[in-house]
C-alpha cells in the first residue's frame, strides 16, 4: 500500500480523497492555488504546496509544479479526483515517468475513452450498442449526408468534448451548417480539437450510468446504476439517484451486463462509469468516464462500498476484496448539488464570501463539502459548494429526508441551488420517477413564463 | 485577484515580515503589488493594486524606515543557491542570479531583478519551496 498520496485537486473531492487516505493510514499532500490558501482541503492534508496563482492553467493544471510537489514531498502516488487533470493521459504518463502511480486507469485507456469517436468505435467492435452515427466527419457536407442517412434530429458532438461543450442539436437540415460552425468553434476553443462526429439525437432519453470497478487481476464488478436525468439545459447534472426508479428489471440487468462487458473489452482498471441513454427498451452507450464521479456517494450509500478507497487499493495492485455475488444494494439514495449559482438567471455562477453556512445532519444524511462560514468562493473554479446526499429504505423516504435536509440548509452570501432543488423534489412528475433529460429544461421554460 | 485572495497573500507575507524584522515588505508580480507594513503605528496591512500605487523611489522613504523587495519562487521545486552563496548583507551592484529552483530536472533561475543589498536569505541549500514562497529580500 502507498505511504503518501498527493491529491491533485481542490474542493470537496480533495477532502473526500484525503479522508479515504487517512482511513487507510496513508499520509496526504494537498496542492492549492493562491486563491485557495485558506481552503479546508489545505488544512486537512498532512502537507500542502501552493502550485500557482488562482487561474487553473497556472495552478491546478500546472503539471510540472504538481509533479514536482509530489516528488519533493516523497509521494508514491497521485489521486487526480475529477475534472482538472483526471482524464489527462499525458499527466498520467508524466507521473509514471517520474515513478508515481496514477490512481486511475492506464494512459492508453484514458486516451481511447477520452476521444469520443474512438470510444464509440471500440464499443461498436465489442458489440456494445451505440447510437446510430458516424466517425469523425471531414466537412459539413459529410455531416449533412450522414444526417440524411440516419434521419433528423441529429446531434453534432466534439470528439474531445465533455460537459456539453462543443455539442449542438440539429432538428432541421437548414440549421446544420450554422450548428456545425458553432460546435466546431466551441470545441476548438475549449479543447483545442475541433473535430466533430454526428449521431442520432434520441429525444428525451433518460441518462442512466453504471458504476464499475476493475482490478489489475481480471476482477470486474458493477455497483449498479445511477439515474442522472435531472440536468440543466447546459447538460450539467443537478440531482442524481441510485438505483434508477421505474426501470424494468430486465433492462436493468441488461445495462449491468453491457457495462461489465464493455469494461472487460477495453481492459479497464480502476473505478469507471459507463454512461447510457435509455429510451423505452433501447440502450445506447454514450461515453465512459475514466475517473471517480461527482455523484459517486449515492452508489456508496446503497452498496456500502467506499469507491475512493477501492480506487486506491486497485492502483496499489490489490485484488478486489469482493465478487459480484457479495454486492447487494440496500435502499435508495439521492444527491442534490448545492451550487453557487442563480437558478432564476440561467444558473449564472456567483463568487463572493459565504456569510452563513449551515448544513443539515441527522439520520441518513451525508454532506460532502469544502466550504464553511466566512469561506470565500473564488471566481476561478466550478461553482459546486456541496453535495447533500440522503439515503432511505425507499425512494419516497429518501426524497422526504432530502426535503427535510434542504430545509435545514442555510447558505447566505451567494445565491445557491438549494431552494430550487427543493422545489424540484416537490414536483409531481419528479416524484413519479423516471423523468427524461428534457424534463428540467422544459420545467424551467414553463417556470419562466409569466402566469 | 480578488481582495480576499490579496488579503490571504498579505497575511502570508506578514509572517515573513515578522521573521525578518523589516518595517515593510513589498512583493510584485504581473498582476498585483502587495505591501505589508509592521503595525507599530497600528495600521492594518495595506493592500494596493499595482496601478494605484507606483513603486516609491528611495527618496520618498520615511526616515528610519527600511524597504525591501521580496524575491519569491514562481515554481515548486528544490532551491539550489548560487556559488559562492549569497549572504545577508551582500551588496549587489547589478542584476544577478541568486539561486535556481529545480523542477523536474529543469533549472528555473531566480534573479535579483536589479541591484541592492541582500537583507534576508529565507531558504537554505536543497530546501523544497512552493509557488510564491519568499526566497530573498533585497533592499533597493
Amino acid at each position: 500500500m502507498f505511504k503518501k498520496v498527493l491529491i491533485a485537486n481542490r474542493g470537496e473531492i480533495a477532502l473526500r480523497i484525503n479522508r479515504a487516505c487517512h482511513e487507510l493510514g496513508i499520509a496526504t499532500v494537498a496542492i492549492f492555488s493562491e486563491a485557495d490558501r485558506l481552503s479546508l482541503h489545505v488544512r486537512h492534508a498532512d502537507e500542502a504546496f501552493c502550485v500557482g496563482p488562482g487561474p487553473v492553467v497556472r495552478s491546478y493544471l500546472n503539471i510540472p509544479n504538481i509533479i514536482s510537489a509530489a516528488l519533493i514531498s516523497g509521494c508514491d502516488a497521485i489521486h487526480p479526483g475529477y475534472g482538472f487533470l483526471a482524464e489527462n493521459a499525458r499527466f498520467a504518463e508524466i507521473a509514471a515517468d517520474h515513478g508515481l502511480v496514477f490512481i486511475g486507469p492506464s494512459p492508453a485507456v484514458i486516451n481511447a475513452m477520452g476521444d469520443k469517436a474512438t470510444a464509440r468505435r471500440l464499443m461498436d467492435e465489442a458489440g456494445i450498442p451505440t447510437t446510430p452515427g458516424s466517425g469523425i466527419v471531414a466537412s459539413v457536407d459529410e455531416a449533412r449526408s450522414i444526417a440524411e442517412k440516419i434521419g433528423y434530429p441529429v446531434l453534432l458532438k466534439a470528439t474531445a468534448g465533455g460537459g456539453g461543450k462543443g455539442m449542438r442539436e440539429v432538428h432541421v437540415p437548414g440549421d446544420l451548417a450554422t450548428a456545425y460552425a458553432t460546435a466546431q468553434a466551441e470545441a476548438e476553443a475549449s479543447f483545442k480539437d475541433g473535430r466533430l462526429y454526428v449521431e442520432k439525437l434520441i429525444v428525451n432519453p433518460r441518462h442512466i450510468e453504471v458504476q464499475v470497478l476493475a482490478d489489475a487481476h481480471g476482477g470486474v464488478v458493477h455497483l449498479g446504476e445511477r439515474d442522472c436525468s435531472v440536468q440543466k439545459p447546459s447538460h450539467q447534472k443537478l440531482i442524481e439517484e441510485a438505483p434508477a426508479a421505474e426501470l424494468d428489471p430486465g433492462l436493468r440487468t441488461r445495462l449491468h451486463e453491457i457495462a461489465t462487458n464493455a469494461t472487460r473489452a477495453v481492459r479497464y482498471t480502476n473505478a469507471g462509469t459507463l454512461e447510457f441513454l435509455v429510451s423505452g427498451d433501447d440502450v445506447y452507450f454514450m461515453e465512459m468516464n475514466t475517473r471517480i464521479q461527482v455523484e459517486h456517494p449515492v452508489t456508496e450509500l446503497i452498496y456500502g462500498v467506499d469507491l475512493v478507497k477501492e480506487q486506491i487499493r486497485i492502483a496499489a495492485g490489490e485484488a478486489l476484496g469482493f465478487t459480484q455475488d457479495d454486492l447487494h444494494p440496500h435502499g435508495h439514495a439521492i444527491e442534490v448539488r448545492v451550487n453557487a449559482e442563480d437558478p432564476d438567471n440561467n444558473f449564472a455562477p456567483a463568487a463572493g464570501t459565504l456569510s452563513t453556512v449551515v448544513f443539515p445532519g441527522g439520520p441518513g444524511i451525508r454532506v460532502d463539502t469544502h466550504v464553511y462560514g466566512g469561506a470565500v468562493v473564488p471566481p476561478f473554479y466550478d461553482s459546486m459548494l456541496a453535495k447533500i446526499i440522503a439515503v432511505g429504505r425507499t425512494r419516497e423516504s429518501a426524497i422526504l429526508r432530502m426535503e427535510r435536509a434542504l430545509g435545514e440548509t442555510r447558505i447566505e452570501g451567494v445565491k445557491t441551488t438549494v431552494d430550487f432543488c427543493r422545489e424540484l423534489l416537490g414536483e409531481p412528475r419528479f416524484r413519479a420517477g423516471g423523468v427524461g433529460v428534457g424534463w428540467l429544461p422544459e420545467f424551467l421554460a414553463r417556470r419562466a413564463q409569466p402566469v | 485577484m480578488t481582495e480576499d485572495v490579496i488579503a490571504a497573500r498579505a497575511r502570508a507575507l506578514a509572517g515573513a515580515l515578522a521573521e525578518a524584522g523589516f518595517a515593510r515588505l513589498r512583493v510584485r508580480d504581473r498582476e498585483t503589488e502587495i505591501e505589508v507594513r509592521r503595525a507599530n503605528h497600528a495600521a492594518p496591512a495595506r493592500v494596493a493594486p499595482a496601478p494605484a500605487e507606483p513603486p516609491r523611489t528611495a527618496g520618498e522613504r520615511a526616515p528610519g524606515e527600511r524597504m525591501a523587495d521580496v524575491v519569491a519562487s514562481d515554481v515548486v521545486g528544490i532551491v539550489r543557491l548560487a556559488r559562492p552563496a549569497i549572504f545577508e548583507g551582500q551588496e549587489l551592484d547589478e542584476d544577478r542570479e541568486l539561486a535556481y529552483v529545480e523542477t523536474l530536472g529543469i533549472r528555473n533561475p531566480v534573479r535579483s531583478r536589479g541591484s541592492g543589498r541582500v537583507v534576508a536569505v529565507f531558504v537554505t541549500e536543497g530546501q523544497p519551496v512552493e509557488y510564491g514562497q519568499a526566497l530573498f529580500a533585497i533592499d533597493r
